[in-house]
């Protein structure tokens, strides 16, 4: 740590880190401030979110409950739109996830130690996110109650899984994500449960955090594995975020269907997540560091970063699409080309040229530093970041899907008020969950936070960190 | 003697005055020294001589036991338990087992990451131990930093200990008793259990697989493929026959087979054709003739069959003067109870297409021997006239 702090005195003044907290922070102080939210009563604007968010949940429940009921007739899907708002859901959630662990383990490896404040935040919407679309494969498969036929299980058909299914390495893809990212984020709240253990009076949430604490006392020897164990999962998840993606994106691209046969979609597709993934994140923090006033912690700097890398990821979607049109013309694969250009004059044209404004156009005002900085201007591009994602699967799957090699087949899609309604309700239950985790576990790792203050760590060793 | 203790704590207010008081307290105490942060201090293993955390081989490891675990199982469902082609491929197409092998190795080493450091290494949980009964917990997990001096096995000398901390700089210390019960739900004993959970899910899934091989009539999950009825001429023992199915009660009458009420031919002439004579019926009696009366009698009814050289026998002639004649009942008889090599017509004609096909063989008939006021064009008189002739046939 006192290298790091000499590095960056010698540095010129604009490539030093800035404070990564603002005003006086201690160890206590960061406790008091954090921790106290799961003991006290919520605000009134806690109350309308919770509100709104929980009907509009109940609403997509509803709505999956009919859809059970009577069949997914009641969708818009239909020859050859066999894919549409469920898949479309599916990709848009799961990509929303990789922005946590991108913050929580890649960041991570790269010893960016501003991530430790918003490190929490975002393996939690991971994990909401990947609930949420964890929905949508099951009510897909139209009956829900058989979708254990998916895993490899000795059955009296004597048949096993096909192995050699892009859709079966889904089911396995997804389901370790939701387990990796679960534990490290589980692992990541055992010191600060144990914390939340010790500081509360409560005599019903004082068993509870015992319990979830795992009798959790800081001993130096048990940090120590801790450390390597978070570490460890770091790297884990690290390959894991790049792979969850690129196998969700053979789906499509292991198929035959012109506009999804193509090799750029693993990486196009794990750029789409991030971008997606990190949009997410900046709308979710505004919002809590307001509400929550957590401003010392989370600094304009945080979100300045983050804007940044949204801006990054933004001229890689740019690169994406134009390298689909390159390949389409130099290709010379009609196929391949009558499927561009349909995205970009046919029926849906409206929805690529959405897609392209959002996801390319739009986030270039994160360029100027002021709109990085500015509320207006990051909501701005992070909501239409959010809106171009989901019109990009959009134009992917049902772009692709609705003029395939058979014209006599070919057949618009729209879809159902069904359709829009659980697209809805899946939003209630990602912000129900957000907003449930905000009220009940600390927002903030504190354990974290704490070890990057001026001071945590100590000084006369010189650099003996590993 | 001097007083006992489980462990003896020292608090110090920030990571340098710890750091600083380690050597000198190890110095001075012979008891193992362990340290209590809120969060992770950079340099504190090599200060309190701390093994190096073995978790990265053992994570390691259990990946690559992963690994082959997830290609194992693939090749043997694939291409050993059940080969089956699919897109083209060789049944052991290893290539497309490989995102599966990364998943399952990333899964084994995860878990082996999150559980081998909390239960393997730390033996957590812990809920009865002593410092979490302390004073100190409350800073330990907050800002204060705590030294202590532990007893690897007994007690620690309370004395010696509280002066060593004392001199390397420790602003208060809190000498903790030994615990009075052993700690519950250990982590030792939830290792246990999930070693066992593991062996239990390896023998059934095994005794299963085999039970489901050699006992394919043991369904696991059937769906509703096996309902529970009783299927026509099974036995059972509900009845004391034995038989499953019961005879019908003596004198039963199925649906549209009802007795005609006469003995014979010639008594089933009184029976009247209840049906009107329209389009629609004469269209039936058509189709009823056409499909089981036509290959004997002929499309005319005249008894020139459509099967004449592979059938060698002489049906009647409808059309003749003979059966001109007859009252429509004794025709209504012959379809129902057959007549001399003719057999019954009743299972394949209902109550109401035979005295369709009644009516159509009495069209056949007229249409054989017409009348000339039955031509287009002829009088109203002259159809009255048919009418009345027709009735006379009878």
């Amino acid at each position: 740590m006192k290298a790091d702090a000499a590095l960056q005195r010698e540095l010129p003044e604009v490539l030093r880190t800035p404070e990564l907290t603002v005003g006086p922070v201690t160890p206590g102080s960061l406790d008091d401030q954090v921790l106290k939210f799961p003991a006290q009563k919520p605000p009134r604007a806690w109350y309308i979110g919770f509100a709104i968010s929980a009907s509009v949940m109940t609403l997509g429940l509803s709505l999956i409950g009919y859809t059970i009921f009577t069949g997914i007739g009641v969708w818009g899907n239909n020859s050859p739109v066999f894919w549409a708002f469920d898949i479309i859901n599916f990709v848009f959630w799961v990509g929303i996830g990789h922005a946590g662990t991108l913050i929580s383990a890649i960041l991570f490896l790269f010893r960016k130690r501003w991530r430790n404040a918003i490190a929490r935040f975002a393996e939690a919407m991971t994990i909401f996110a990947v609930m949420c679309a964890g929905i949508f494969p099951l009510i897909h498969v139209g009956r829900p109650w058989l979708a254990f036929w998916l895993f490899p299980y000795p059955n009296q058909r004597a048949l096993w899984t096909n192995f050699r299914s892009p859709l079966l390495w889904d089911v396995f893809a997804v389901s370790t994500y939701f387990s990796v990212s679960a534990m490290f984020w589980f692992l990541g709240l055992v010191p600060d449960i144990a914390s939340m253990r010790d500081r509360t009076k409560n005599k019903i949430l004082k068993p509870i955090y015992t319990v979830l604490s795992l009798g959790w006392r800081g001993a130096a020897s048990h940090w120590q594995h801790y450390e390597k164990a978070y570490l460890l999962l770091a790297g884990l998840a690290t390959g894991l975020v790049l792979s969850v993606h690129s196998v969700v994106s053979f789906d499509f691209a292991v198929s035959l269907v012109p506009g999804w046969h193509m090799t750029i979609f693993p990486p196009y597709f794990v750029t789409g997540a991030i971008f997606a993934g990190f949009a997410m994140v900046v709308i979710v923090l505004v919002v809590v560091r307001e509400v929550m006033d957590l401003k010392n912690l989370i600094t304009d700097y945080h979100l300045e970063v983050m804007n940044k890398v949204i801006l990054g990821m933004s001229c890689l979607m740019g690169y994406s699409y134009f390298m689909e049109g390159f390949t389409a013309w130099y290709s010379m694969n009609e196929y391949l080309h009558s499927s561009f250009m349909n995205l970009i004059t046919g029926t849906y044209a409206w929805a690529g040229w959405l897609t392209i404004s959002c996801n390319v156009l739009i986030p270039q005002i994160l360029w100027f530093k002021k709109a990085r900085t500015s509320y207006f201007w990051m909501l701005l591009v992070a909501m239409a970041v959010t809106v171009g994602m989901w019109f990009e699967r959009f134009c992917i799957i049902v772009i692709s899907l609705h003029k395939d090699y058979l014209p006599s087949s070919w057949h618009l899609y729209k879809p159902t008020l069904v359709d829009l309604g659980i697209l809805l309700g899946s939003f209630g239950l990602f912000f129900t969950l957000v907003m449930l985790f905000a009220r009940v576990l600390p927002v903030i790792a504190t354990t974290e936070v704490k070890a990057i203050l001026p001071g945590g760590q100590p000084t006369h060793q010189g650099g003996g960190h590993e | 003697m001097s007083e006992k203790a489980f462990a003896v704590l020292g608090l110090f207010d920030d990571a340098d005055a710890l750091m600083a008081a380690i050597p000198k307290v190890r110095e001075k105490v012979s008891s193992p020294v362990e340290a209590y942060t809120p969060y992770a201090i950079h340099g504190i293993e090599e200060a309190l001589g701390l093994r190096r955390s073995p978790l990265a081989g053992m994570v390691m490891v259990m990946g690559f036991i992963g690994a082959v675990t997830a290609l194992f199982f693939q090749w043997w469902m694939s291409a050993v338990d059940y080969p089956i082609i699919t897109g083209g491929k060789a049944p052991f197409s290893w290539q497309a087992f490989v995102p599966i092998m990364f998943e399952v190795t990333v899964l084994f080493a995860t878990f082996t990451a999150g559980l081998g450091m909390l239960l393997l290494l730390n033996k957590l949980p812990y809920f009865g131990h002593p410092v979490l009964h302390s004073k100190a917990i409350e800073g330990i997990t907050r800002d204060k930093f705590a030294l202590s001096v532990e007893a690897s096995e007994g007690a620690v000398d309370v004395e010696t200990a509280r002066a060593a901390l004392l001199s390397a700089g420790a602003s208060s210390v809190e000498a903790l008793p030994l615990p009075a019960t052993g700690p519950s739900l250990t982590a030792q004993f939830i290792l246990r259990s999930i070693l066992g959970v593991v062996v239990a899910c390896g023998i059934s899934g095994l005794a299963m697989y085999w039970a489901i091989k050699l006992f394919p009539v043991l369904p696991p999950m059937v769906h509703m493929e096996d309902q529970p009825r009783l299927d026509p001429q099974r036995a059972d023992d509900f009845f004391r026959d034995g038989h499953g199915m019961q005879q019908p009660v003596e004198g039963t009458v199925a649906r549209g087979y009802l007795p005609l009420g006469v003995a014979s031919q010639d008594e089933a002439a009184v029976l009247v054709n209840p049906l009107p004579r329209t389009a629609e019926v004469l269209e039936k009696g058509r189709a009823g003739y056409t499909n089981h009366c036509v290959v004997c009698h002929g499309p005319l009814g005249n008894g020139v069959p459509t099967l004449t050289k592979a059938y060698n026998a002489k049906p009647a002639n409808l059309v003749s003067q003979q059966f001109r004649d007859y009252p429509d009942g004794k025709i209504y008889w012959a379809i129902v109870k057959g007549k001399n090599a003719m057999p019954s017509y009743a299972y394949d004609l209902s109550e109401e297409e035979r005295w369709a096909v009644v009516h159509y063989v009495r069209a056949l008939q007229r249409a054989q021997s017409a009348l000339p006021g039955d031509l287009a064009g002829a009088a109203a008189g002259a159809a009255s006239g048919a009418a009345t002739k027709e009735g006379g046939a009878r």
